[in-house]
């Protein structure tokens, strides 16, 4: 397995590798559940992941995960060696996602600190059975028999530690009273008391025995302790004699604040015990591999007075891939977008408008300095980024699964897993997307397959899961080819739950009667199963999606199928937006939703008695916005002729707006608008700009709304 | 049975004492270097012992260094694998590196600390002990 985890657990190792292969058998298995039969590859690698699953678990004495895996691999093993004809295909991808799930749902046990008690006898009784069968089959086509399977019993064990709670770690400081007598023998008493619960305690002065002169100290400076225990903070404190003590400060510290404050008390975190000279006649050792522990490396020292044992657990070790805890690389980003804006204050300084400055070689070298920002950038996003691939095997699972139950036939069909999405948005949307495919396989895709047929659609029915990353956006889709939704009877159950206004039903436009069943409450599904229906399910998906600043589309026809698609943004944090200035504010519009920039006359303005305007291009009419009129902004230009017309667009609709002047383009991060603001309708963030000024940035979507809603 | 214990502290020691003292002699050693010491002296005798339970970090020779003494000088005197002492590594470091460069050394079980005094008895059982 991968080099960079050997640094884990023996457990650890079980766990992440036994996952790994059991991923990869559900991606064999589901990629040929509608195969006749497994081709020699797929036997050979089933096997084999029973086979390396069953031979760690034993070395383990997980004595049920080996059991099932055992019997697994004796049916593969009689598959490989006899080729049987006429095996009941989708029986034994039941068989095999049955011992993949049993032994996922053990793992996760052990992963819990939980004993993996799993009864597994049932499991093993089918197997057998199954078994059974085959070997009759076998005989039956007159094949020979293979010798039977020799299952090698594993001759070394490894014994688990038992699982105890996590250790805390503590710095504790004893600072006693001025005219304490003897505080070294206090503060070794304290020590010693402590030792009784010490994973590993360090402290300091370190020599508070053999040196009377340590008391002075300690009176002076108090006494540290670093302690790492399993006891809780009130069983440590309720340890130590406090009777002359004037104070102690407890600190619980985090592991790697724990590893920072061994340096400072003079241990280095990792300290290898010196190796004593190893055996030159040893020849394996030279053999060994270069950093791999050897015999020798843990002689233990003679121990120095007052110091504790020295653990040598973590070695330093050559990497090649280091993993990060998510919270660092957000604190990366969050750095990176203030050097982003940094940046734009130093090359946008005003104090280098003054005229006449040479500024040739500032130039130059502020160009350096923005390529290198701008590949920092880069970098840190293209850390972030993880394909889809993982999410989209989460579905087919549940395709599967889903349709077995419900007695469907379906296909899924999967194009683009290999799209790449920001990390924190993957962990978003995978409720939603396994919400919108349960609701495609249940409520989708008919029930029988006669009324596929009789549309002249084929009997079998269709999934289609796609991803495409399409100017600075994820599109996820999840398509079906079955009946599709039905507008009347949507309108009549919202209606019917008071849902909506009471309008007739061509008020309303395809899109949003469609958008009805993501209104909290709204299940058109009569019967609720036990995958989908409550009506709970969509209003979640969208309020999910929304959280993360996308949207859901849906489109539907009738007998056709309908498609739901998940439109996220690529990323959160930075965004590429042209700032535009409007009497003296400055705003910031998102370049991709930015049709083009116009300059018109009066003529194309036509102004209706309801005070509404509209500007004709080409003859086209879009809405306008005055911005300096919406937003109150004195000293703006009015005159058309004499501004700017930018023409946006959001989900098909256009509107324009009404600027000054264009300021530059930019890369802008997006700040929240405080929550002390009031939210204002079309502003979504904030920034600041090179000059130190903040700008607002325009919501499209939220112009558009509430230009709707005035008229 | 008789059984070789190697472990230099003292409370563990105490420990793995009375655990192994049910099921036979158990005879007890602080460091590294007196176990081989001892495995010498017993396989001298004529009385080698059953089981070795040894420590890894000790004083003058570590837990690995002892085992690999004991397979050689095992190898050595043509002792078959059969007959081999059954050698169980007791320690707390649990590292996946670690192990296996035990297993690789020829150790029978590795048992993690704290010690799982359940599974440490299945094992016995496995190696045909008790």
């Amino acid at each position: 397995m991968a080099e960079e985890f050997n640094t884990e657990s023996m457990l650890d190792m079980f766990l992440y590798e036994s996952g790994q292969l059991l991923e990869k058998l559900e991606g064999i298995i589901l990629e040929k559940q509608d195969a006749d039969c497994f081709d020699d590859a797929d036997i050979n690698e089933i096997f084999r992941v029973m086979h390396t699953i069953k031979g760690s678990s034993g070395v383990l004495m997980y004595e049920n995960i080996t059991k099932v895996t055992h019997k697994l691999e004796d049916v593969f093993y009689y598959l490989r060696e006899s080729h049987p004809d006429d095996v009941p295909h989708m029986e034994l991808v039941e068989k095999v996602l049955a011992v993949s799930d049993f032994v996922t749902g053990e793992l996760d046990k052990l992963k819990n600190g939980d004993t993996p008690d799993g009864d597994e006898k049932q499991l093993v009784e089918d197997l057998d059975e199954f078994l059974g069968r085959l070997k009759g089959e076998i005989k039956k086509q007159g094949i020979e028999m293979p010798q039977a399977n020799r299952h090698v019993e594993p001759t070394q064990f490894y014994i688990t530690p038992v699982a105890g709670d996590d250790s805390h770690f503590y710095r504790i400081s004893i600072h006693y009273r001025s005219d304490t007598q003897m505080s070294n023998l206090r503060a070794y008493s304290a020590t010693y008391a402590l030792k009784e619960v010490a994973e590993d305690l360090l402290y300091t002065p370190d020599d508070i025995l053999s040196n009377e002169a340590s008391a002075d100290v300690i009176v002076a400076e108090g006494f540290h302790m670093l302690l790492q225990t399993k006891s809780s903070k009130e069983e440590v404190i309720a340890l130590i004699d406090s009777s002359e003590a004037e104070e102690i400060n407890f600190d619980e510290l985090s592991k790697e604040e724990y590893g920072r404050a061994l340096g400072e008390f003079g241990r280095e975190e990792a300290e290898p015990v010196a190796a004593a000279p190893a055996d030159s006649k040893d020849e394996k050792n030279k053999e060994a591999k270069k950093e791999g522990p050897k015999p020798g490396d843990y002689v233990v020292k003679t121990k120095e007075a007052g110091k504790g044992k020295t653990l040598a657990k973590n070695q330093p070790k050559q990497q090649s891939i280091i993993s990060v805890n998510v919270e660092k690389m957000d604190a990366l980003m969050d750095l990176i977008g203030e050097l982003v804006i940094a940046e734009a204050v130093v090359l946008q300084n005003p104090d280098l408008k003054v005229p006449g400055l040479e500024l040739s070689n500032f130039q130059k070298a502020s160009g350096q300095l923005s390529k290198i920002t701008t590949e920092l950038q880069e970098v840190i996003m293209s850390m972030r980024m993880m394909p889809l691939t993982n999410t989209f095997q989460k579905m087919r699972r549940i395709v599967f699964d889903v349709s077995r139950k419900l007695g469907k036939d379906i296909e899924l069909e999967v194009v683009g897993e290999n799209t790449e999405v920001d990390k924190n948005i993957i962990e978003h949307i995978t409720d939603p997307l396994m919400h919108l495919v349960r609701n495609s396989v249940d409520h989708g895709i008919e029930e029988d397959a006669a009324d596929r047929t009789a549309v002249g659609k084929p009997a079998k029915g269709k999934i289609t899961l796609e991803a495409k990353n399409e100017g600075g956006k994820v599109y996820i889709s999840v398509k079906d080819d079955g009946k599709g939704l039905n507008k009347d009877k949507l309108y009549q159950k919202a209606l019917e739950k008071g849902l909506i206004e009471n309008k007739p039903i061509n008020e309303f436009t395809d899109k949003e009667i469609f958008r009805f069943i993501t209104l909290p409450g709204f299940s058109t599904k009569e019967e609720v199963t036990e995958y989908s229906g409550r009506g709970v399910g969509m209003d979640v998906v969208v309020k999910n999606i929304q959280s993360i600043s996308g949207r859901l589309d849906i489109s539907s026809v009738e007998f056709e199928g309908s498609e739901m698609t998940l439109v996220i943004p690529l990323t959160l944090a930075i965004i590429n937006g042209i700032v535009v200035q409007v009497g003296n504010s400055p705003f910031v519009i998102e370049t991709a939703s930015i049709k083009e920039f116009v300059r018109v006359g009066e003529d194309s303005l036509i102004s209706e008695p309801s005070g509404e305007e509209y500007i004709v291009l080409r003859g086209e009419c879009y809405p306008f916005i005055r911005l300096n009129e919406r937003y109150d902004l004195p000293d703006s230009n009015d005159k058309i002729e004499e501004g700017i017309i930018v023409v946006l667009e959001h989900e098909g609709s256009q509107v324009c707006v009404l600027i000054d002047k264009l300021l530059q383009e930019q890369e802008i991060v997006v700040k929240p608008i405080p929550p002390y603001v009031r939210k204002v309708k079309g502003l979504s963030g904030c920034t600041q700009l090179g000059d130190g000024s903040i700008a607002l940035i325009l919501d499209i979507a939220g112009l558009l709304m509430h230009d709707g809603e005035r008229r | 049975m008789k059984i070789l214990l190697a472990e230099d502290d003292f409370a563990s020691r105490k420990f793995m004492d009375k655990q192994l003292s049910r099921y036979g002699e158990c005879d007890v050693m602080v460091d590294g270097e007196e176990a081989v010491d001892a495995f010498m002296m017993a396989l001298e005798d004529g009385e080698p012992y059953d089981l070795a339970c040894l420590d890894v970090m000790m004083p003058v020779m570590d837990g690995y260094q002892v085992l690999k003494a004991i397979r050689d000088i095992e190898a050595q005197k043509g002792i078959p694998k059969s007959k081999r002492v059954k050698v169980i590594m007791t320690t707390a470091l649990n590292d996946e590196r670690n192990v296996k460069m035990a297993f690789e050394l020829g150790c029978e079980a590795y048992a993690g600390k704290p010690i799982d005094v359940e599974k440490f008895e299945k094992v016995l059982t496995k190696l045909g002990l008790i």
